[in-house]
């Protein structure tokens, strides 16, 4: 960036870092060593050259940036509309309206979940007690007792999903929960119409694949 | 540089803590002061983050949206600012993810037309296009250099706040910050 003494240092000769003075101009930091830069030509350039650099970016960010007009009352309008159909969702077509309840959302959700190779939805009844080298059964597998596999937040056409699942072991889990996440995405737009803004994918178990028999 | 709502860095403003109180309660018009608060730093951030402005308001109100549905989930460890924001990252990187966003820079990086020289500076014509040199370079930055630029530079947090907002401590956020501004300087110094 600036004549350096060091191959793996911005240095100016004078010895003074590029990086200190880079600081000293973006964030109108003090000098280090205010007596030395008052008289050191190679400290004053680099300043006036990272300065002028700098220069833009200052005017951008003191850029009076305002929020849209209708920013506040959008967001108050689905508020609003969330609070009168808070376990709905609602699609509205010039004919009428559409409303899908939440739990076919996250029913939708967690059959599209369990299309995918290797993967069982965790269906929230709480970890059963299993012996040694017993696996539990697959619709028994959760988190906390009473916690939902599926967690769905709706406001109007979008929709989120948190989704629970446990994978068969040896998969690439990465990749199953993408997998996951995109058949939840084409499954609800097919089969609701509704929007997936986000799918979390929870994975929570993995399970040992069932014996196979010779 | 700091623009933060609270008066003092680090202080929970007690107007805000009540309306956090009443909005978590279900009083809308609280949480419209909240919005009201926030909406132009939230949209500033938002902005510099995914570019376009349609999308920067997509992600601002979405992310208010999903700070209202999960008040009950904010214990007040942090403010309100802070933890607003971190959901709007997350919706910025979901929004730039879904894009599958590699900002195509301009076709002239490189060429002549790239950062004007600053003997044409006072022109304000040669200024705006300055600036405009530095948004399309901001948004050339990788997401972690971008993010912690963004909020420092343009949120005005400090690092302590930053570092809040990310999860991260705050001598990783001034690295991260540092390395930002690195890197946008020398996109900056390489258009010129």
């Amino acid at each position: 960036m600036f004549p350096s003494n060091s191959e793996d240092d911005d240095r100016l000769p004078c010895g003074a870092g590029v990086d200190d003075l880079l600081t000293q101009v973006a964030e109108h930091a003090p000098p280090r060593d205010p007596a030395h830069q008052r008289s050191c030509p190679h400290c004053r350039a680099a300043l006036a050259e990272l300065a002028d650099l700098w220069a833009p970016v200052t005017e951008l960010a003191a850029e009076d940036v305002r929020a849209p007009a209708g920013l506040l009352q959008e967001v108050m309008t689905q508020i609003r509309e969330l609070s009168r159909n808070a376990w709905h969702a609602v699609l509205t077509d010039p004919t009428g309206q559409t409303r899908i309840a939440a739990r076919v959302v996250g029913a939708v959700a967690r059959l599209a979940a369990e299309s995918v190779p290797h993967v069982s939805v965790a269906l929230g009844n709480g970890r059963p007690e299993t012996g040694a080298g017993q696996s539990p059964s697959p619709t028994e597998i959760a988190g906390a007792a009473g916690e939902p596999a599926t967690d769905v937040g709706i406001a109007g056409s979008h929709v989120v999903i948190d989704v629970q699942i446990a994978v068969d072991y040896g998969v690439p889990i990465i990749r199953v929960a993408q997998e996951v996440r995109n058949r939840i995405t084409e499954h609800l737009v097919a089969h609701t119409g509704l929007i997936t803004s986000e799918v979390n994918v929870i994975v929570v178990d993995v399970l040992a694949s069932p014996p196979t028999e010779t | 540089m700091t623009r933060d709502a609270n008066p003092i860095a680090g202080r929970t403003d007690p107007m805000e803590e009540r309306w956090v109180s009443l909005a978590r309660e279900g009083d809308e018009d609280a949480f419209a002061s909240l919005v009201r608060a926030h909406q132009d730093r939230l949209y500033h951030v938002a902005l510099r983050l995914v570019g376009h402005p349609a999308d920067a308001q997509d992600a601002v109100q979405e992310c208010l949206l999903q700070a209202w549905q999960h008040l009950d989930g904010f214990r007040g460890e942090a403010q309100f600012s802070t933890w607003v924001t971190r959901i709007l990252i997350n919706r910025c990187h979901n929004v730039l993810r879904a894009r599958k966003l590699t900002v195509p820079l301009p076709d002239d990086i490189g060429s002549a037309e790239g950062l004007p020289q600053a003997t044409s500076a006072e022109d304000l014509a040669v200024r705006a296009q300055r600036r405009d040199a530095v948004r399309t370079a901001v948004l050339s930055l990788p997401f972690d250099q971008r993010a912690p630029l963004v909020l420092t530079v343009f949120g005005g947090y400090t690092h302590a706040e930053m570092g809040r907002i990310l999860g991260i401590s705050e001598t990783a956020a001034k690295v991260r910050a540092h390395r930002g501004r690195k890197t946008l300087l020398s996109r900056l110094q390489e258009w010129r």
